[in-house]
């Protein structure tokens, strides 16, 4: 479903950001990206859905070869891929439902479609109940799940997440977490990079540890821990009550109101 | 499905927006109405030419010690050049009933010339068989003995000509100069537009939409900035033009003045149609290197 051949990621001013990748991840498995801050996860992924092209390597994403794409076929491979990420990137001053039909509005896909899988995929999520509220009206998990239900309408093959979890306290992540198992059920191919070690631990799937750009791990059932070196300040990172990015909307007072 | 949303996308963007937007109009409208207001203009100047070319006479003045026979045979070469079509004799009498004609109001002038003849010569009234040919027609004369003097109407045209030319001239200029500025100010308006929904077009673009399908808004939005400035452009050009013909009715024969309606509406056509490109290469422009994906 994905492969990636000696892949490598060099910006512009020498910064390395992924040094001779190789993976493969087939159709239906759940796969975690850890490592650090810097250590290429968000860049593999910015790779996977060609934000950006490699410097070196060669990509297969959803049976397509991103090398020797067209970049007006950059849209289809998009269509085959959900996409989910700490900052939720919803429209504000849609409603929940209307942030959903938007994937497929955009699309092109035809009304009665759009007014069948909208309602399916919120249930899927369990927002039903709150189809017609704005975005700030929703506690951050919520948001979430809104942005996951995005991803996954248009029934992509690949659910491709960069750190979902990352605004979010634990109960709330265990929640998305059970979603996103949902969503992999269904023989979909679910990417998540992410530092939450409590939610890798937890789930004992596969796991891809980068270091500096390179994979230093690969294991079926794997932990978050194992060639990670101790000194590296992320590995106390997610305890826990620990406040995310100075960015990231107040949490906590959000919570209260959902619960 | 799909039109409406797009259509809905240009206008909500255009509503966003309304004072930059404004201004992009007003620019494409006084781009155009200059445009077309010397196209219009140039139409008149060279509808008078064409009635010039008609009427207009090379007069030889001739001395007054000529002979009837002279003045016949000279009269016979002139009429046997090929440039000439048609010559005429002017007698001293018929050129002093011309005179008392034309200056009937004002009898202290017609009084100088009846006291002294020698002021208005007889002469020779030669019809060029083409406009061109004024020059080498007076050229030809200023070497035959018993010609005073050579009057044509050839600068009178001439100035016409270049009048007419220099319209043009300047009419491309402005087209060229103001042209650009409306193209760069509808960019701007598009830049802004875009800026304002880069939230939603990175989003859009990450659920897979189409680059048409995120463009083609734009492209609307500044397609209907330029047609509605172009639309207005022509209903001031009309309506200035009917402004004028009436002002004017008075002291000249609205049929000289009169722009014909189908020539109106034929370069009104021309108009919306600049109007339309100016609009969407701004827009384009204004996305240059802002849409790639």
């Amino acid at each position: 479903m994905i492969r990636l051949q000696d892949v490598s990621k060099v910006y512009d001013g020498g910064t390395v950001a992924v040094n001779g990748v190789s993976l493969e991840i087939q159709k239906g498995e759940f796969v975690f990206l850890v490592g650090p801050s810097g250590s290429g996860k968000s860049t593999l992924i910015r790779l996977m859905l060609r934000q950006e092209p490699p410097t070196e390597g060669d990509i297969w994403v959803a049976g397509k070869h991103l090398n020797s794409l067209p970049s007006w076929k950059t849209p289809l491979l998009r269509r085959s891929v959900g996409t989910v990420f700490q900052d939720f990137k919803l429209l504000p001053q849609k409603t929940v439902y209307e942030n959903v039909a938007f994937a497929l509005e955009v699309i092109g896909r035809p009304r009665h479609v759009i007014r069948t899988q909208v309602p399916q995929v919120l249930r899927l999520v369990g927002l039903s109940a709150k189809a017609e509220r704005l975005p700030q009206q929703l506690s951050g998990g919520e948001q979430q799940r809104v942005s996951i239900a995005r991803a996954f309408v248009n029934r992509p093959l690949i659910v491709l997440a960069d750190e979902p979890t990352g605004n979010l306290d634990p109960a709330t992540s265990v929640g998305i977490m059970r979603l996103l198992d949902r969503i992999s059920r269904t023989g979909t191919t679910v990417v998540m990079a992410t530092h939450d070690h409590a939610i890798v631990d937890a789930m004992r799937r596969r796991v891809v540890a980068l270091d500096r750009g390179a994979v230093v791990r690969d294991q079926s059932h794997g932990a978050y821990e194992g060639a990670l070196p101790e000194d590296d300040d992320e590995a106390l990172a997610p305890m826990p009550p620990v406040p995310v990015a100075p960015s990231a909307p107040p949490m906590t007072g959000e919570e209260t109101v959902e619960e | 499905m799909r039109f409406q949303y797009v259509l809905a996308q240009a206008v909500q963007s255009i509503r966003r927006n309304p004072l930059v937007v404004a201004s992009a109009i007003v620019a494409v409208l006084v781009t155009l109405v200059l445009v077309f207001g010397a196209i219009v203009l140039r139409w008149s100047i060279d509808e008078d030419i064409g009635r010039w070319d008609d009427n207009v006479r090379v007069i030889a003045f001739l001395s007054d010690e000529l002979s009837v026979e002279e003045v016949t045979a000279l009269q016979n070469e002139v009429a046997g050049w090929e440039s000439v079509e048609d010559v005429v004799y002017f007698s001293k009498a018929q050129a002093l009933e011309e005179f008392r004609e034309m200056f009937a109001d004002q009898p202290s002038l017609i009084e100088v010339v009846e006291e002294d003849p020698s002021t208005l010569p007889a002469s020779l009234r030669i019809k060029p068989a083409e406009a061109a040919d004024y020059s080498e027609i007076r050229n030809q004369l200023a070497v035959v003995p018993g010609v005073r003097e050579v009057s044509a109407a050839d600068e009178a045209i001439d100035a016409l000509v270049t009048r007419s030319n220099r319209l043009q001239t300047f009419a491309v200029s402005i087209f060229l100069v103001l042209g650009t500025a409306a193209v760069v100010l509808i960019a701007n308006t598009i830049r802004m537009a875009v800026y304002a929904r880069r939230e939603e077009i990175g989003i859009m673009r990450l659920v897979g939409a189409g680059n048409w399908f995120v463009r083609v808004p734009f492209l609307l939005e500044g397609f209907f900035e330029g047609v509605i400035g172009a639309l207005l452009a022509v209903l001031v050009v009309g309506l200035g033009h009917g402004f004028i013909v009436e002002l004017l009715s008075t002291v000249a024969d609205p049929e000289n003045i009169q722009v014909p309606l189908d020539f109106l509406l034929r370069q009104s056509i021309l108009v919306l149609g600049f109007g339309a490109v100016t609009g969407l290469v701004g827009s384009a422009l204004g996305m240059w290197g802002f849409l790639k994906d």
